[in-house]
């Protein structure tokens, strides 16, 4: 059985939201501050660490590739140091990291960091759409973070044969069992619109992700058919 | 008996709405700059100006068209004299002046004095008519008499008539203004200069038969012209004498030139910021439908660059000057005021109610937030106010302070971060449909009566020939989201249909919906 590991580095606001979201999913989540300062007065478990690139001691204690780690140091260029000397130490890790602007998310991204959530533009980008687009804004809100009876899944197809080799331009999604297909993801993780001309002529198989919107019963329905796990 | 039909005529001008409604949109065209109108009566009355001083110039050497004389002298005038009428009636309320009376000597028991409300009124319109710019006014319309060749001359008093038109020329007037007491102290100080000067001069030069100066009139030509540092070289001092008055107010006119030179300046460099404000709250008052953004701050400079993008229009206020200026060089109209002082909307002409599409909180600072929002809301009950919270223990505040959406940075980071690790193709999808730098997009659109008799059901709709998905209906009547609705379903007028796809696709869709409808 895997051991999987959430290191959170930085204590902050952004680090304990975190921690507090992510803990339901990984078996362990460990903080690390950079200041012994931080570390007092608070009332979650927390380690100390530093930026000499001694990561032994942490290595030990982890399974690399089931564990994630996350990058919210308030200072922008320890977040880019501390991301880029996870990645020359542990190739195999996940990083998700926090940036300032969108400045520091380009250098991050450069440092190695596999996802990195630009805090800023983020925020304006969530504040636009509730300006420019309420309806979107409420229906995606509810559909990716609220319990709402309307789903977003990735459904990945083990029993591709359902589709008989129809190209994928040909299946009627709209109707296809009452849930919408949005896209589709290859194995490396990639995914395109489902009416992008790239897939006009693809024909849907064993190992592709699907993602698509719906009521829970309807997609897992439709998990069934196509034999998803 | 006519004092009682000049008191029921007063009550019923300043009861009647149509009276007042009909006064307050002449007021509105020739006084208030904020009014969609004014400018096409201002260029009129400009162009007006323009062609009866050309004719004036035209007439002096050539004929000019009897038609375009006729227009010149008659046409043009009758149309000043109508905006002058127009000007005197909308300038104070006869009607208001004789209620008021009435309404006092009623209240102190005692007869009505007419004549005390007419004195009243005389007063306040003779202070109109004896104003500066009344005054240009009446003046242009004089040459209605042409016949009286002197009079054909106030022609030219149509040009000081542009002096109300242009903004600039009060601009000039009210910055020189400021500096009153030191151009007074240096025309006092010219005007000894030439006249002892002229004296002196004429004193020195008149009895020399050589001298070109001769009378006192050409004494104080040659001082003018001299100590304005022209000379004109016509009229010289011949005499030793008359040469050390020279040098003396030669040196006087540079004093003077520099004296000039340097108080325009400065009166410009010290109402330089106070001109620009100006014009900001000019440029302020003519936007409609616009973003009030309430500090300048990380968030909010992104925010702006956004919403900026999508041709919106912005406004932000900001107590700190440093923010200020950063906006203004963003290109965003931004004034030093702040925004949790209800005087600062005054000062800036901003109706809330009219003019603003929504309040943006946006400092990192919820005190200040909920400062702002509760000044919002004592000003209008109604308008969209959004505002960031950066301390999740002070949601309450700002929700007690009646704004409408708070957006909260760090559980957005907990929410995308939880969402990233269970789903991570899922969010993906999402964000790029949130994001601005990607082609696929969602989109809203409006169903109007004339769309929905065009396309009644969704299966009608034609979207997938344009490649796109309609997610769902949003029924505004309801306020509920019908997510893939089936074909028959019927689309109503209200409605809002979420469809996702590339953007060019979704433009193209929405121009199929509109143009059938517009077909239809």
């Amino acid at each position: 059985m895997a051991n999987t590991t959430a290191l959170i580095f930085g204590l902050n606001k952004y680090a304990l939201e975190i921690q507090t979201n992510v803990k339901a999913k990984y078996d362990r989540v460990k903080i690390y501050a950079l200041d012994g300062q931080e570390i007092s007065g608070q009332s979650v478990e927390c380690e100390l660490f530093d930026l000499s690139d001694e990561w032994s001691e942490i290595e030990k204690d982890i399974e690399v590739e089931n564990s994630i780690a996350f990058c919210a140091l308030e200072d922008s260029a320890e977040n880019i140091f501390l991301t880029i000397s996870l990645r020359a130490h542990f190739e195999e890790l996940i990083i998700i990291a926090i940036a300032s602007n969108n400045e520091s998310a380009n250098k991050l991204k450069m440092a190695g960091a596999n996802k990195v959530i630009p805090l800023v533009e983020t925020t304006a980008d969530i504040i636009s759409n509730v300006l420019e687009k309420p309806i979107s804004n409420k229906v995606l809100h509810s559909i990716l973070y609220e319990e709402s009876a309307l789903k977003i899944e990735q459904v990945k197809i083990t029993n591709a044969e359902y589709f008989k080799d129809q190209p994928i331009s040909d299946i009627d999604w709209r109707r296809y069992k009452r849930i919408v297909i949005l896209s589709v993801m290859y194995e490396d993780m990639s995914h395109e619109f489902i009416y992008a001309s790239k897939l006009k002529k693809y024909i849907i198989n064993d190992g592709d992700i699907l993602v698509v919107v719906g009521f829970q019963r309807d997609i897992e329905d439709f998990k069934k058919l196509i034999g998803s796990n | 008996m006519i004092k009682r039909l000049i008191l029921d005529v007063a009550y019923f001008l300043n009861a009647s709405k149509a009276y007042q409604a009909k006064k307050l949109f002449i007021y509105n065209i020739l006084e208030n700059d904020k009014n969609k109108y004014k400018k096409y009566i201002d260029i009129l009355m400009i162009s007006l100006i323009f062609i009866s001083v050309s004719v004036l110039i035209r007439e002096v050497k050539f004929h000019v068209n009897d038609y375009l004389l006729f227009f010149s002298n008659y046409v043009i005038s009758i149309i000043f004299f109508v905006e002058y009428m127009l000007r005197l009636w909308v300038s104070s309320s006869v009607s208001a002046i004789i209620v008021a009376q009435s309404e006092h000597d009623t209240f102190l028991s005692r007869d009505i004095r007419l004549l005390k409300a007419f004195r009243e009124v005389f007063n306040v319109k003779m202070k109109y008519m004896l104003s500066i710019r009344a005054i240009i006014d009446l003046l242009a319309v004089l040459p209605f008499f042409h016949e009286l060749r002197l009079l054909r001359t106030f022609i030219l008093f149509r040009i000081f008539k542009l002096f109300r038109y242009a903004k600039s020329f009060q601009t000039f007037s009210g910055v020189l203004a400021t500096k009153k007491f030191e151009f007074i102290t240096l025309a006092m100080f010219a005007s000894i200069v030439i006249f002892v000067s002229s004296v002196l001069i004429y004193v020195m030069e008149a009895n020399n038969p050589n001298s070109p100066i001769n009378t006192l009139f050409e004494a104080v030509y040659w001082s003018i012209v001299t100590i304005s540092t022209v000379g004109y070289g016509d009229v010289t001092p011949v005499t030793t004498e008359g040469r050390f008055v020279a040098m003396v107010v030669i040196t006087s006119g540079i004093a003077v030139l520099a004296f000039t030179t340097s108080l325009v300046v400065s009166a410009f460099t010290e109402k330089l910021d106070e001109i620009k404000e100006v014009k900001s709250i000019e440029d302020i008052t003519k936007l409609q439908n616009y973003y009030l953004i309430c500090g300048y701050e990380s968030i909010a400079k992104e925010l702006a660059r956004k919403l900026k993008k999508s041709t919106h229009e912005i406004i932000v206020l900001d107590s700190d000057q440093t923010r200020v200026q950063s906006a203004k060089s963003d290109g965003f109209i931004a004034m030093n005021y702040s925004s949790g002082s209800v005087e600062s909307y005054k000062k800036l002409n901003i109706d809330i109610k009219k003019e603003v599409k929504a309040v943006l909180c946006l400092r990192e600072d919820d005190i200040e937030n909920v400062y702002t929002a509760l000044t919002i809301r004592s000003m209008d009950k109604d308008v969209f106010v959004l505002s960031l919270l950066m301390k999740d223990s002070n949601r309450k505040k700002l929700e007690f302070a009646g704004v409408n959406h708070i957006v909260y940075p760090q559980e957005l980071i907990g929410l995308i971060t939880k969402e990233l690790v269970g789903q991570p193709a899922a969010f993906e999808v999402i964000h790029q449909l949130r994001s601005e730098y990607t082609n696929v997009d969602i989109d809203e659109i409006a169903l109007t009566t004339r769309i929905v008799e065009n396309f009644p059901t969704i299966g009608s709709l034609g979207n997938k020939k344009y490649k796109v998905i309609v997610l769902g209906v949003f029924k505004g009547d309801s306020d509920k989201f019908y997510f893939n609705p089936i074909d028959s379903t019927l689309l109503e007028n209200g409605d809002y249909l979420l469809a996702v796809g590339y953007k060019i696709f979704i433009s193209e869709f929405e121009k199929s919906l509109h143009i059938k409808a517009k077909n239809g």
